[in-house]
């Protein structure tokens, strides 16, 4: 076992530290012991939570004098930790204390280590901002320290959703928990209530990007001649463009093309997957199609971000025209249907 | 220590102004009000919106309450939901004045997690950019507090030295604030050609000018009479309170993880860590200004000592930690940041915790401001060091 005081001239032993811990407070104070990746944690009991760390602060064998930080861990259906951190400036020892909350995930609450260090009145309430976690014996853990006063809920607990990722889901294929080592979309596995996982809109931008990306790379090699943008429309997706493309004529429509439906939108889509031959295509497509859009843009109005956000057409400003088109060619359909 | 000489000859160990005999007029029990005085959130004494509701009676503070969480942006709530290589645009930003440590922090907490050996190379050029950005958070403290003081020289020349390291770091990290120059294994890119001439020219030229700094601001007898004896803060308080780097130095505590714990390649130079005796907010100053130096030191070293190599290294696409969790800290400028960093195995973080070093420092504000006056609250609050948005992340 390495040696935990690299200053003191006396080395001391992990376990001889916890031997000389065991003298003051009992076996029966700790749970455990890990010191894995160089962090020494005492998973202490939730009866000797204050009792271990006066011992830590008072006795001179130890002299656990700078209270570094003080937090709380959600622990899936267990309910919480709170980990508490020591350093003696001393010694040169840090050590984490680590606790499980009593009262599962209702009622939490921990005795309050404020009479011990005046730094854990502020990370104390901060804790209770977070997970909703009482300190008994602390001075005021409200008003919220770091929320708004009036905010709802304990935004660190896991069954508290990110608000961003409720409102819409993450823009592209990209979202690192949510796509494989291939790319394909996979449901994350939630733990703990029903956490907003990929939706069917979802996988069906992640499926249609990856026909894009495939139908570029195959023909691009065969049909060099012609332009790639064409043989996107031609090979990719024929149906789908069609649909998608009511050209400006009024041409009787294949398919009624409910709202519903989440049609895959092939603008956006061309960003995610970066390929060296298809680079040049992506923007001349857009720009191409634009002033022909306004039926598409109608048509895919639940479409969650609006059509092409990460498009340069939209960022440069080319799809302004699109609002007064879009009331008649949203009749139009509707009338002939 | 010549700079704490001087402080001793102009002000032996008296508060300012207690050697003047005042007139006092009428039987010298006056009416005082008590008030309660908000100042901030949009204060300049607070570095931004910070508030401080204070308890008054006359002039003298009787209480204060920081009201914190303006720039609240859930930082760690946000980390939770990205993968271990975009963690980086997020910390460098809660710190913006320390955005190279704080990326560097999460960098290596990854890298312990998944004992990853770092090339040579990279961890030299990791700690010269290191240092570089702490003597650009310096120098923008000199500038602020000084202004704060009343005197406005101060914040030019800082920003003068500032701008060159700027567009030193940004030749490298192509970044002014934010560099995103660590990545897990190493740092983006190598150096571009010349800069290790251009640091070590700049390191000189600033070298040459913190003895203006130093006697413009510390021996200066209006700043002297505005700090010496202000705000002190005892040495047990400070660590109770978690209160680290310089305005834990100033109490004469040399704990610094750079020495006591070093990560990097600290441990194979020499570091100086500049110590004060009496915590006020002089001793701060003080310790804030020798840093400088000493991160210049440092620099010195690095150039002598920076191998050649590569610089960082092939990845797996998915970076995912083990399970379990670690406790990383290392020295940000503003003192000791630390990130608790749990993993479930998967590619986001179960938790990171950000302990950020300016949470503690403002935790400590209430100490210090009971019993001053409201003029010295300001010297109080600009001498602690604090970031707004590390405070609230």
């Amino acid at each position: 076992m390495t040696d935990l005081l690299p200053r003191a001239e006396a080395s001391l032993s992990v376990e001889d530290f916890l031997e000389a811990l065991a003298e003051h407070v009992g076996e029966q104070a700790l749970s455990g012991v890990t010191n894995e990746y160089d962090t020494l944690t005492l998973h202490v009991e939730p009866g000797s939570w204050v009792e271990v760390a006066r011992v830590l602060r008072d006795e001179s064998a130890f002299g656990f004098d700078l209270f570094d930080s003080l937090f709380g861990v959600d622990n899936r259906d267990e309910g919480f930790r709170v980990v508490a951190i020591l350093y003696s400036t001393s010694t040169g020892v840090r050590v984490l204390l680590d606790v499980n909350v009593p009262g599962g995930r209702d009622a939490p609450v921990l005795p309050s280590l404020t009479g011990l260090y005046a730094g854990a009145n502020w990370m104390e309430r901060e804790t209770w901002d977070m997970f909703g976690i009482e300190f008994n014996g602390h001075p005021g853990l409200a008003p919220r320290i770091l929320n708004v006063e009036n905010f709802e809920g304990w935004p660190l607990r896991k069954d508290f959703f990110l608000a961003s990722r409720v409102a819409k889901p993450w823009p592209g294929v990209k979202e690192p928990a949510e796509t494989d080592e291939d790319g394909n979309v996979v449901e994350r596995e939630t733990l703990l209530g029903d956490a907003p996982g990929p939706t069917d809109l979802d996988k069906a931008m992640a499926d249609h990007a990856k026909a894009v990306n495939v139908a570029i790379a195959e023909p691009a090699v065969e049909e060099a001649a012609e332009s790639v943008a064409e043989d996107v429309a031609a090979t990719e997706a024929p149906e789908a463009l069609v649909e998608l493309e009511p050209e400006p004529e009024p041409e009787p429509e294949p398919e009624p093309e409910p709202e519903p439906e989440p049609e895959p939108e092939p603008e956006p889509e061309p960003e995610p997957e970066p390929e060296p031959e298809p680079e040049p295509e992506p923007e001349p497509e857009p720009m191409a199609q634009a002033p022909a859009e306004p039926p598409v843009a109608a048509m895919v109005a639940p479409w969650p971000l609006g059509v092409g956000f990460e498009d340069e057409a939209v960022l440069e400003g080319e799809l302004p025209d699109l609002p007064p088109d879009d009331d008649p060619a949203s009749g139009e359909p509707e009338g002939r249907l | 220590m010549s700079d704490l000489e001087t402080r001793e000859r102009i002000h032996p160990g008296t508060a300012p102004g207690e050697d003047i005999a005042l007139e006092i007029i009428g039987d010298g029990d006056f009416d005082t009000a008590e008030m309660t005085l908000s100042i901030g959130p949009a204060h300049p004494a607070t570095h931004g919106v910070l508030r401080i509701i204070m308890e008054m009676d006359g002039e003298r503070i009787r209480d204060a309450h920081p009201v914190i969480g303006y720039m609240h942006r859930g930082f760690e709530k946000l980390a939770e939901h990205r993968d271990y290589r975009q963690i980086k645009a997020l910390v460098n930003r809660h710190d913006w004045l320390s955005g190279f440590a704080n990326e560097l922090g999460v960098a290596l907490a990854v890298e312990k997690m998944l004992e990853m050996e770092v090339p040579e190379r990279a961890v030299w050029i990791r700690m010269l950019l290191a240092e570089w950005n702490r003597i650009l958070n310096h120098l923008m403290f000199i500038g602020s507090y000084a202004i704060e003081l009343g005197a406005i020289t101060p914040m030019f020349y800082a920003f003068r030295e500032r701008e060159d390291i700027q567009y030193l770091l940004e030749s490298a990290t192509g970044g002014r604030l934010h560099f995103t120059y660590n990545q897990v294994g190493g740092i983006k890119v190598d150096l571009p050609k010349g800069f290790l001439q251009q640091s070590t020219d700049i390191a000189a030229t600033i070298r040459k000018r913190l003895q203006d700094y130093k006697d413009l601001i510390l021996g200066n007898e209006i700043f002297q009479a505005r700090t010496v004896g202000v705000g002190a803060l005892e040495r047990e308080v400070a660590l109770a309170y978690g209160v680290t780097g310089p305005t834990l130095h100033a109490t004469g505590v040399a704990e610094d993880s750079r020495v006591t714990e070093p990560y990097l390649k600290y441990g194979e130079i020499d570091v100086t860590v500049p110590v004060g005796e009496h915590g006020d907010c002089y001793d701060r100053f003080y310790c804030l200004v020798h840093r400088i130096q000493a991160s210049l030191d440092i620099i010195d070293q690095v150039h002598d000592a920076m191998p050649s190599g590569p610089v960082n290294q092939k990845l797996p696409k998915v970076v995912k930690a083990p399970e379990g969790w670690t406790y990383l800290r290392i020295e940000n400028p503003l003192g000791q940041l630390g990130y608790y960093l749990e993993s479930d195995g998967t590619k986001t973080p179960w938790r990171l915790k950000m302990r950020t070093p300016s949470f503690s420092n403002v935790a400590v504000i209430p100490h210090l401001l009971r019993g001053t006056l409201v003029p010295d609250a300001i010297a109080v609050l600009g001498s602690v060091f604090f970031v707004v948005g590390d405070v609230d992340r």
